[in-house]
Parts: C-alpha cells; structure tokens; sequence
C-alpha cells in the first residue's frame, strides 16, 4: 500500500530556467507537485495520467526515494519513505521505459547484482531466478552481454531485475513510452500479473489506450496538481465526452 | 560494508569490460608509451649519429696562411674541402645550403702568430637542429690546431705550458650517482605518473557517474535499497584502483622500455634499478594513494554533476592541464621541497617523489606531504559524498 498526504515538492529554478519560462514568471522556485494525496491499494492498478511535464515523475521519484517531498508525506507498506527510505525500498521494485541496464553484463549478472543489492539469500535468490526467467524466457541468453540483445530481451531483462526480489509495490514510470507494441505487452502482462500477486501497483502513462486496460484506480495531474482522483469507474461515469482522452483534455483545459 | 563490496565488484567487472578505459588504463601505458620512448630514442640516436658522420661541405680560404691547419682539414675523415671561396660570399654559398660552413684565415695569421699575437680564424656556420653538429665538429678542429700551436709556441720560448695554468681547479661533486640522477631525472617519475593515475581514473569516473545517469541506470540503482553513501564508495574504490593501476603499469612501461633501449649505458640500467629499491616503490606508492584519492573525488564530482558522457569529458579534459602544470614545474631546476611547496597539492608529490628517488627526503617534509594530501584527500572525499547526495546534482537537466 502507498499512502500520499498533502505531498508537495518544490525545486530551485535557475535563472536560464526562469527565462525559458517567459517573462511573466519570477518566481524563484516552482512546485513539480503540489499538495497531492493519494492512496493505493493492494490488489489494484493506480494510474497516474497526466501530460508531460505535469510531474508525475517527481511524484513517482518520491515515491521510490530519490527524491526528498519539500512537505508533505509518504507511506509505503506502513514504512514512512522520508524517514526509513532505505527499509521503503526494500518493499518497492521500480521499473522506468529506458530499460536501466548495463550493457556490459549479462543477464544474470544483472540481476544478481540486484538481487544482492536486496541481500537476498542464495536459495531464494535462486528459486526466483529460476522462476522468473522460466516465465520470461531468459534462460536462453542470460550468458550474453546485454549490449548484444533486442530491445525485447533487454526489456524482459529490466522486468527481472525489478521483479527479482518480490518487492510489495511495484512503481513503473511511462514504462511501455520508448517501446514498440510486442514489448509493450510483456509490461502490461507483468502490471496485471503484479495486481493478480495482489502487489501494490502505481504506473505513469500517457498512452489511453493503457488507461482503459489496466486502471482500477486513477489519478490525473496538470501542472503538479491533481485534477483526478478516484476510482476508474466513477472517471467512466462522469465523463462528459465520448472518449477518455478527450475527457482527459477536456479537464486538462479546464484545470 | 556487504552493498559497497558488491557496487564495488559490479563497477570493477563493467570497467574491466569497457575498451576505452581498458586502452587508457592498461594498453596505453604498458604498450604505447614504451613503444614511443623507444622509437623516439632510436630515432634520436640514429639522427646524432647521421650529424657525426655527416660529409661536411667546408669552405677554406687560407689567404697562404697556416698551411699545416689546411693540410690537416684536407686529411680530416668527413670533410670536404672546397676551395676558392670569396669570403665576402661565404654566408650567401651557407644560406643556399651550397657549403655546411666557411672557415676564413686572416690574412696576416702567419705574421701574427709569428709575432706571438693571436692570429684570426673565422667560422661562418648555420646554427641547426642537428645537435649543432658543424659547430662543434669545426670548432674540435680549430682548438687541435691552436693546440699544437701552442705547443709550438712555448717549446720555442723554452717554457713549460703549466706556468700559464695559474690556478688548478678540481671538482669533487659530494652528490652521490643516486642523488644527482634522482634530482636530474627523478622528477620526470612523478610528471608520467601523475598523468598516467589523472588519466587511467578519468574515463571510469566518467562511465561510472555521467554514463549511468546518460544510460538510465543511476535512477534505477537508487531504488535500490542502499545508501547512497556505499554507491559512491563502491564507484570510488574502482576509480581510485584504475588510476593506481594505471600509474603502476606507467611505471612498469617505462622500466621496460629502459631495458628495452640498448643505447642506454648499462651502467645507467644499474643506477636505475639500484635507486628502485623496495623502500622507495613503496614510498612513492604511498604518495600515490591520496593523490589518486583526490583525482577520484574530482573527478566522480564533475562527471556525477554533467548530464552526459560528452558534457563529463568537455568538462574534465581541461584539468589535465590544470594536473600536468605541477607536475612540469616539479621537473624544472631551482624547485624544491620545503615548508611551502610541501603544502602545494600534486607538485608536493612530484617534488617529494623526486626527493625519495634521490634518497634526499627529509622525514619533516615528508609528514608535511602526507598530511597535506591526507586532509586534501579526506576533504575532497566529503565533498564529492556531499555532492553525490544532492538532487539537484543528481537529477540535473532531468
């Protein structure tokens, strides 16, 4: 589970920054997220829809800890992440569309060092390697270097070091942005496969097409705010247009 | 400890698999640098010996004077005597490169020397970058000429030649072999080490900190549950080895183009080997480990702080002037170690490695260098920590 309160992260702005954004802008800083509470729940797809820009990736860095909330706070698995952010990652996997390899291992190798960043046992560790790269089909290039392997391969590689260590929560950023339409469904299989495990799941997109297939919970941000936040049938009940992406850029508009 | 070992054993692993690093880690050093020091010797040694036994062209005119110093010209092994020359044109004729020199008599040198006055010999040459070699070949000539002139002059005056040695000086250099090699060349020690730690540390620094943000792979190994602290660590021990590493193997590839270059005297060899005793390796290795501590902190904080790979290197290829400056000066006569310099960063090093190889050092100095490099080390290590920590440092320009 992931509770969010009154999150608000504000950043510095350089004056290069303050110019790109027009004259009318002075501020010296900007809120990325502002006052944004959320809850999600085992079981269930959170999805963070919002345009680019909108900060659903600091929202999700805070989450994950890379990020510090300016106020505000978060809960993941009872585990305050501000205060115990090492303990909340124990609980989390994170998995962004640039599939974060290194090109210059293997696949086992890979994921053993995530595995060992998790201080999992050598029995568990091997249990769920076998398990998952049976499911992933890996087992037939887990000795190459993973520069050497298609976007695909890297792509399933990315969902065994994320899912390696059976994290509660699962936080994926636009994961299905740089990919083709066969990769894309490995992710969407592992997103519904993570809410059948009953596991925590939170995912940024922009794509509809992903909102309308996945969400059992949904939240729309613009401009660090959130303009959405309830369940995906009440969005479907309330929608005032015939799609959910001109609903979607209908609200955006009038935010 | 148990996540620094195992970031550290990663990042080891993945740069021992980059070719650009291992190029300028191992290759570079061990092969390519005494691949150059022995061509450039040979190519040295083969162009002084070509100036010696180059045929010079000399132009004499001898106005009937000093026949005995013709003769000897004329029987000289590598001259070749022209004769007939118009003084007047003898810059012109060396200028067209028709003749190497001109060597003019005066016309009343015979008279002169007759009379016991100096008689005149002009020598027109062309200074060059063939070691001089017409110069001082000619030159060799007109002093064996005078010589015997000389002779000549005191045994008919019936005199011995010491009564003009007024004062006999002698020289008695109380450096030993060691000392004096050890401050001539001992300094160029720490210049090729210093350079070769700087580089052999860079490119890691690089791909370890800016090519993991540029890839996309920092982010994720920030969820990963440890402190960010133990990710710096990990990257910075294998920065740190890399740039030892690649010193120690500058140095090795150097002790083996020494041995490889036969022109070298092998009493020299000797010298060499004798001033590198296990004490001494283990001193400048000393040395060594805080100042590639401090590079390693440097250099993980600019590369941690770019956006990409090629901003790192735009940023960082200038400090390998910034690092080569001290290290020259170190190598310069008239620098050495004291209370001021000791506290110098990079050029203590050099200067105190200098010292070391001389079997100069003085203890004092020595601790100053340490402590210095010590604090400087610490201090950087703290920062680039600090820094790592940052988001805006980490997250910038995303």
């Amino acid at each position: 589970m992931i509770a969010i309160e009154h999150l608000t992260k504000t950043f510095k702005i350089s004056r290069q920054q303050r110019r790109d954004m027009g004259p009318g802008f002075t501020s010296t800083t900007v809120d990325a997220v502002h006052d944004v509470s959320f809850t999600c729940n085992p079981g269930r797809v959170f999805t963070l829809l919002g345009p680019n820009g909108a900060g659903k990736t600091t929202a999700l860095r805070l989450i994950a800890t890379m990020l510090q909330p300016t106020t505000g706070s978060i809960t993941v698995m009872g585990v305050n992440v501000v205060k115990e952010p090492v303990e909340a990652r124990k609980r989390m996997g994170f998995l962004t569309g640039n599939t974060g390899l290194y090109d210059r291992l293997t696949p086992d190798e890979m994921v053993k060092y995530y595995a060992d960043l998790h201080d999992m046992d050598a029995t568990t560790y091997k249990r769920r390697r076998d398990e998952i790269f049976t499911l992933l089909g890996i087992h037939e290039f887990a000795k190459q270097r993973i520069a050497k392997l298609s976007s695909g391969m890297k792509q399933k590689v990315s969902i065994a070091r994320t899912i390696i260590h059976d994290p509660d929560v699962v936080v994926f950023d636009e994961p299905t942005a740089a990919l083709d339409v066969i990769t894309s469904r490995s992710i969407i299989q592992l997103i519904k496969n993570c809410r059948a495990q009953n596991k925590t799941v939170i995912f940024s997109t922009h794509r509809m097409g992903e909102v309308s297939l996945l969400s059992d919970d949904l939240a729309i941000i613009h401009h660090g705010s959130l303009i959405f936040n309830g369940t995906f049938k009440v969005f479907q009940n309330q929608m005032q247009t015939d799609s959910i992406e001109d609903e979607f850029v209908r609200l955006v508009e009038a935010a | 400890m148990k996540h620094f070992v195992t970031v550290f054993r990663k990042e080891l692993i993945d740069t021992i698999r980059d070719r650009r690093t291992l190029f300028f880690m191992v290759i570079f050093p061990l092969v390519l640098v005494p691949l150059i020091l022995t061509i450039v010797t040979k190519i040295q040694t083969s162009s002084m010996r070509k100036a010696e036994e180059k045929i010079i062209r000399v132009g004499l005119v001898t106005n009937g004077n000093a026949v005995d110093f013709a003769n000897d010209l004329m029987r000289s092994h590598g001259l070749r005597i022209v004769d007939g020359i118009v003084p007047d044109s003898a810059e012109s004729f060396i200028n067209r490169d028709s003749l190497d020199a001109v060597i003019v008599v005066g016309r009343d040198f015979d008279s002169e020397v007759a009379q016991l006055r100096s008689g005149t010999i002009r020598l027109y040459y062309k200074s060059s970058d063939d070691y001089d070699m017409v110069k001082r070949r000619l030159t060799a000539e007109i002093d064996q000429f005078e010589k015997s002139l000389r002779a000549n002059r005191f045994k008919k005056l019936n005199l011995d030649e010491a009564i003009v040695k007024v004062v006999q000086r002698e020289d008695h250099d109380v450096a030993s072999a060691k000392e004096r090699f050890g401050k001539a060349v001992g300094g160029m020690i720490p210049y090729f080490f210093v350079i070769f730690c700087f580089m052999g540390a860079m490119y890691p620094a690089i791909d370890l900190a800016a090519g993991e943000k540029e890839r996309g792979t920092m982010e994720t190994l920030l969820t990963a549950p440890v402190s960010r602290f133990q990710i710096l660590l990990g990257k910075f021990a294998v920065v740190v080895l890399a740039g030892i590493l690649s010193a120690v193997v500058s140095l090795l590839g150097m002790y083996l183009a020494v041995r490889q270059v036969q022109e070298i005297p092998r009493e020299l060899i000797q010298l060499i080997m004798s001033m590198l005793d296990f004490q001494t390796v283990v001193m400048v290795l000393s040395l060594l480990l805080p100042v590639t501590v401090f590079f390693a902190a440097v250099l993980l904080s600019l590369s941690v702080f770019a956006k990409s790979y090629k901003e790192a290197q735009s940023m960082i290829s200038p400090l390998s002037i910034v690092v080569i400056l001290p290290a020259m000066i170190a190598v310069m006569p008239g620098f050495a170690l004291d209370p001021i310099t000791a506290m110098i960063p990079i050029l203590n090093v050099a200067l105190a490695t200098k010292e070391i190889i001389a079997g100069t050092i003085k203890g004092l100095l020595l601790l100053e260098v340490y402590g210095t490099m010590f604090v400087l080390a610490s201090v950087s290590m703290w920062g680039c920590a600090k820094w790592f920590e940052r988001e805006g440092t980490i997250f910038r320009g995303t």
